[in-house]
Formats: structure tokens, C-alpha cells, sequence
């Protein structure tokens, strides 16, 4: 958390615990329903509806996971220009990437949700759950990407994005 | 605008965003988006498919690999298994080398992330190497080289993802496998022997040594067995193979070797959550760009081409893949590229004669080559990074290594049979083999 610190604002610390938790709670959710679904199936009474609540463990986990990983700037990177720059280059480029991120995030909100307004349509068999309970994190995911990434453009026009290290 | 204006248009936002800096998830996204846009596809139905590209059972065993690794790391339990290719082959000429190739090959029997073996042999082997006179460049190549193991030798994270978005045989996968990846880590041995550093000689392990050294191993050691007897009795699948490796590490393994690890459970847990979503996030981006690129018939098109230069000669179709990948592999990571260009693979292997299975193994030893390849060659990347090194040296010390990739990837092609005998005699229906209707066994056509 203390990485890459001048991009943060503290308020937001407790939001990434958040998320750090819910990833483990994610992980440690399906892994336990997997186990019990085995064990079920070998007791010749399958719960069927494990496989849903596995479903919505891992989902839910990739997008707080997805959420958490551009705070932490942990995302997977074809090549990173801007780390090499510095001065008003650096800030341009590193304004615009972020804006990308801010504009993919938003239309993960907008049309996330029209999506999963939609989902109410679709039901997830045996439990006839709507698809929307799924649906839902893709909009949750992409607000707390556009939040954090919010955080960064303010913090890095304040702060500079250049860490004291001259690092990210 | 043209199906083929808009294939160029998403190609090239996602290939400029993302060397600009942009995380490749959002920068696929935003390629689809645009593309999108002059269609008359929905943008709402693009969200869809990001859901759709996760919500498919086979890739839960991604994260349960990824937590293996992890939790063998992280209890320090890799520690046994080098000590134990120590007492095998520490003696040889550039001992420590043989070392960081056949431990590589063991860690790639327990953890399928190549990510997890260049952090661990970079910690450990790498200063140790250093110590001994090894050259920095080539402790960064040697690892990264080795650790594309993992992703070839079974439980491999490339093979789940390929078998998962391509409807391919994972066990087939797995255990086609073996071959190319036992070729690779031969090949490193090879090299390392004949035109590696000498290092520094050390004496041949007694007796005793040796089985001290397997006693402390033994226990790791038992997970590949548990992995692969689960999916190839039948038992279980790849994913419920990978939550058992789990528990076998937390119910056994930890509490005899590391009890005192539990503390420090729920931070790796947490730390396995966000590793696994990182790449899941990028699988979600790649199928709704795959799905894009089906839309716009890019894959029929690309592979009505191929087969027009290739024909239906099988070798010709998967040189030509082959190079594809290579070029491709140059460029952005190897799980999108699989989701990306899967509906090219699955209409070539409809339109042929060549097995889902065989292609498969094909694209990800190429993929794998891929991760030592500039300009984004990942594990080399990293391997540089941790041992202290510029990315450019270590690239000039891989080169040599590139001929034991090029050499399995042609074996792969022009020796099906070989690379195909584990599964075809363990799991025959995986290469469209049949059971004989008039008695026993199977038929391969």
C-alpha cells in the first residue's frame, strides 16, 4: 500500500483493504464450495447449485481483484513509455493513458449496466437466479477503476508522477 | 467503414495504447469499444462478453495453480526441491545451471505460472550463480528459458486457458506436453554443459546425501502425482485436480514441513485473489476482442488465406501458424494472444486434418518461446529485472538458447506421434481416438 504513496490519497487506504479482503474472501470461497462439491458428488448427493455460488466467488473476485490491481498499479503491461520520461512529456503521456483508463471505466459503468439491466431477462439454471446478479460487477468493477484512476490523475498533476525514487 | 478498416482500427488502438502504457485489459477494451461503435453491435452486449469470457468452469483451475505455486513459495518449501536437483546433478560441468533447469522442471510438475519459477530462482539460485562467476546475462536468460517449463510441462495455465476457450482436451493437453517440456529442459542441460559457463566444480553428492535430499522432497514431490493420476484416472477434473493439490499442500505438506506458515495464510490468499484476477481481467478483454474479430470474420478470412497458401498440407499450415505466433508473441502476452486468435486455430483444425490436441501443444510451445522474445518477452523481462541485469544483455545471451526452442516446435510438427504417444495411450478420446464398438481398447483413426 505504500508503494507509488504520492498517487494516493489515504482516505482511500481502508477501500483497498476492502478489496484486498474481499479477493481472499473470493479465493477462499471457491476453493471451499469446489471441495464441497467433490465431496458431495462422491456422497452421491450433488448440491447442483455449488457450481453458482463458485461462479459468483470467482467473478466477483476478478473484478475486485481487476479494481485493486489499478490502485496498486499491478495490471499487466505490454511496455511502459512513460516510466523513462519525465517533465511535462511524462505528464502528458501519463494523463493520457490514465483518461483511457477514466474513459474504459466509464463505459464499463454506462453499458455494465444497462447489461445488467438486461440480465433480469436471463436466468442462471438450477437456482433460476437472474443473470443480472452476475452482470453487477462489471459495473461495481469498472466504478472503483474509474475512482482509483480518478485518484491517481488528481494526485500525480499535484504530486508529479515521478515517484522520489524516479521509479513509476 | 469495411470489416477489414475496422480489424486494422481495434489492432492498431490496442496495439498503440498499450505500448503507450495503457494495462493490456483496458487497452483491448477500448479497441473493441471503438470498433463497435460503427457496428451495429450493442455496447451493452460488449460487457456481456467480458462476463461471458470468464464465466467458463475450466479456468477456476487457474487461480487453484496459481495458489499452489504461491503457497510452495511462500512456505519456502521450493527450498527442498533445490536442494534435491543439487544432490542429482550439482557435480556436473556448470552445476548450478543443470540445477536452475531440472528444478525448473520440477517446480513446472507443481505450479503451472512461469511468473512464480523466475521469482524463485532469481531469489535463490540467481546471486548464488552470481557468487560462482556466472555472467549476469546469462543467469537471466538460463531462468527465463527454464521457466517457460512451466508452462509445457503439466499443470500448464496455457493449456487450461487453450483447452478452455478453444473446447480442446485439457488433460490431452497436459500430457502432450511432457514431450516438448522434458525437450526444452534437455536442451537447456545440453547447452548449459557444452557452451554454458563451468562454474564452479562441485563434488558429487554420497549416497546418503542423495537421500536426504529426496527425503526432504518427498513430500512436494507427490503433488504432480496427485495432479495428473486425478485427471487421468478420471477422478477429477483439471480443476478439481488443482483444489486438491490445495489441500494436499495445506493438510500435509505445510503443517510437516512449515507449520508455522498458517499465520500468513489469509495475506496470501488475498495476494493469490489479486494475482489470479490480473490475468482473468485480460482473459474477460481478450474473448470480448476475440468475439469482435469472429464478428467481423477476421478468422475466416486469415484462415481462407492460409489454406490458400498452404492448402491442406498439415506442416505447412502449422509453420505458417507457428510464424504467426512468433510475431505475434513478440508483441503482446500469450494468454490473450491464445483467446484472441482461437476462432483462426478452431477454423483451421475444422477445415483439416491435424488434431485439436497436436495444434494445441504447437501454439503453446511457440507462446512459451514467446516469453524469452523481444521486445516483450515477459519472463525475460522479469528474469532481467530480478538479477540486476539490462533487458538487452540478457536478450544477447538468450539467442543461442533460441535454437532449443525452434528445434521442439519443429519436433512438434513433423513428429506428432511422439509428442502425441502419452496421450493417445492415457487419454485416447482427447486425440479422437474412439472405443471399439467390436471388443476392447480404441480406435485411432
Amino acid at each position: 500500500m505504500e508503494s507509488q504513496r504520492h498517487l494516493k490519497w489515504r482516505a482511500f487506504d481502508p477501500l483497498e483493504r476492502i478489496l484486498m479482503v474481499l479477493c481472499g474472501v473470493a479465493t477462499a470461497g471457491f476453493t471451499v464450495t469446489v471441495v464441497c462439491d467433490i465431496a458431495t458428488r462422491m456422497l452421491g448427493h450433488p448440491w447442483l447449485w455449488l457450481q453458482e455460488v463458485t461462479m459468483t466467488f470467482f467473478v466477483y473476485g476478478v473484478f475486485a481483484g481487476a479494481a485493486a490491481a489499478t490502485r496498486r498499479n499491478d495490471h499487466l503491461y505490454l511496455a511502459v513509455l512513460a516510466e523513462s520520461m519525465s517533465g511535462r512529456k511524462r505528464l502528458a503521456f501519463e494523463t493520457f493513458n490514465r483518461l483511457v483508463v477514466l474513459a474504459v471505466a466509464a463505459c464499463m459503468v454506462w453499458f455494465g449496466f444497462l447489461n445488467f439491466l438486461s440480465g433480469f431477462h436471463s436466468l442462471r439454471m438450477p437456482s433460476m437466479t437472474p443473470l443480472a446478479s452476475f452482470y453487477a460487477a462489471i459495473p461495481l468493477g469498472g466504478l472503483l477503476v474509474a475512482l482509483f484512476t480518478i485518484e491517481q490523475l488528481v494526485n500525480g498533476w499535484q504530486n508529479g508522477f515521478a515517484d522520489r525514487e524516479g521509479r513509476a | 467503414m469495411t470489416n477489414g478498416a475496422l480489424i486494422f482500427l481495434m489492432a492498431f488502438l490496442f496495439l498503440f495504447l498499450g505500448y503507450l502504457g495503457v494495462p493490456v485489459a483496458f487497452a483491448l477494451i477500448a479497441g473493441v469499444l471503438v470498433a463497435a461503435a460503427f457496428t451495429p453491435v450493442g455496447l451493452p452486449s460488449i460487457m456481456g462478453q467480458l462476463f461471458n469470457g470468464i464465466d467458463v468452469e475450466a479456468l477456476l483451475a487457474v487461480p487453484f495453480f496459481l495458489m499452489v505455486g504461491e503457497l510452495m513459495t511462500a512456505a519456502n518449501v521450493t527450498g527442498r526441491m533445490i536442494v534435491l536437483a543439487q544432490a542429482m546433478i550439482g557435480h556436473l560441468r556448470g552445476g548450478l545451471a543443470q540445477v536452475v533447469t531440472l528444478f525448473s522442471m520440477f517446480f513446472a510438475g507443481i505450479s503451472g505460472s512461469s511468473a512464480a519459477d523466475v521469482a524463485v530462482l532469481s531469489r535463490t539460485l540467481g546471486p548464488e550463480m552470481k557468487r560462482e562467476g556466472y555472467r549476469a546475462g546469462f543467469i537471466a536468460a538460463l531462468i527465463a528459458s527454464a521457466s517457460t517449463m512451466a508452462n509445457l510441462i503439466p499443470p500448464s495455465i496455457m493449456a487450461i486457458v487453450y483447452g478452455a476457450t478453444g473446447n480442446v482436451s485439457i488433460g490431452g493437453l497436459f500430457l502432450a506436453g511432457v514431450v516438448p517440456g522434458v525437450m526444452v529442459g534437455l536442451g537447456l542441460m545440453v547447452y548449459s554443459h557444452f557452451f554454458g559457463p563451468a562454474g564452479v566444480q562441485h563434488r558429487r553428492a554420497t549416497f546418503p546425501e542423495f537421500a536426504r535430499a529426496a527425503h526432504g522432497a518427498a513430500l512436494p514431490m507427490v503433488i504432480p502425482v496427485i495432479i495428473m493420476g486425478g485427471i487421468l484416472s478420471g477422478f477429477f477434473t483439471p480443476t478439481e485436480a488443482g483444489v486438491v493439490a490445495v489441500l494436499y499442500i495445506l493438510a500435509v505438506v505445510i503443517p510437516l514441513l512449515n507449520r508455522g506458515y498458517f499465520r500468513d495464510l489469509p495475506r496470501d490468499l488475498a495476494h493469490t485473489g489479486l494475482l489470479y484476477s490480473i490475468p482473468l481481467i485480460t482473459i474477460a478483454a481478450s474473448s470480448a476482442f476475440g468475439w469482435m474479430l469472429a464478428y467481423l470474420r477476421g478468422p475466416a478470412a486469415v484462415s481462407a488465406w492460409m489454406q490458400g497458401v498452404a492448402g491442406n498440407d498439415p506442416h505447412l499450415i502449422m509453420l505458417l501458424l507457428v510464424a504467426l505466433f512468433i510475431i505475434v508473441g513478440d508483441f503482446i502476452d500469450a494468454i490473450p494472444a491464445i483467446i484472441i486468435f482461437m476462432p483462426i486455430i478452431t477454423d483451421l483444425v475444422h477445415n483439416t486434418d491435424i488434431k485439436a490436441v497436436h495444434m494445441g501443444v504447437v501454439i503453446i510451445v511457440t507462446l512459451a518461446f514467446g516469453l524469452i522474445t523481444p521486445p516483450y518477452g515477459l519472463a525475460l523481462l522479469m528474469a532481467a529485472k530480478f538479477t540486476g541485469v539490462r533487458f538487452g544483455r540478457a536478450m544477447l545471451d538468450s539467442f543461442p538458447i533460441y535454437v532449443v526452442f525452434l528445434a521442439t516446435i519443429l519436433f512438434c510438427i513433423y513428429f506428432p506421434d511422439v509428442v502425441l504417444w502419452l496421450p493417445k495411450h492415457f487419454l485416447p478420446q482427447s486425440v479422437g481416438c474412439f472405443p471399439n464398438p467390436g471388443g476392447t481398447g480404441y480406435i485411432c483413426p
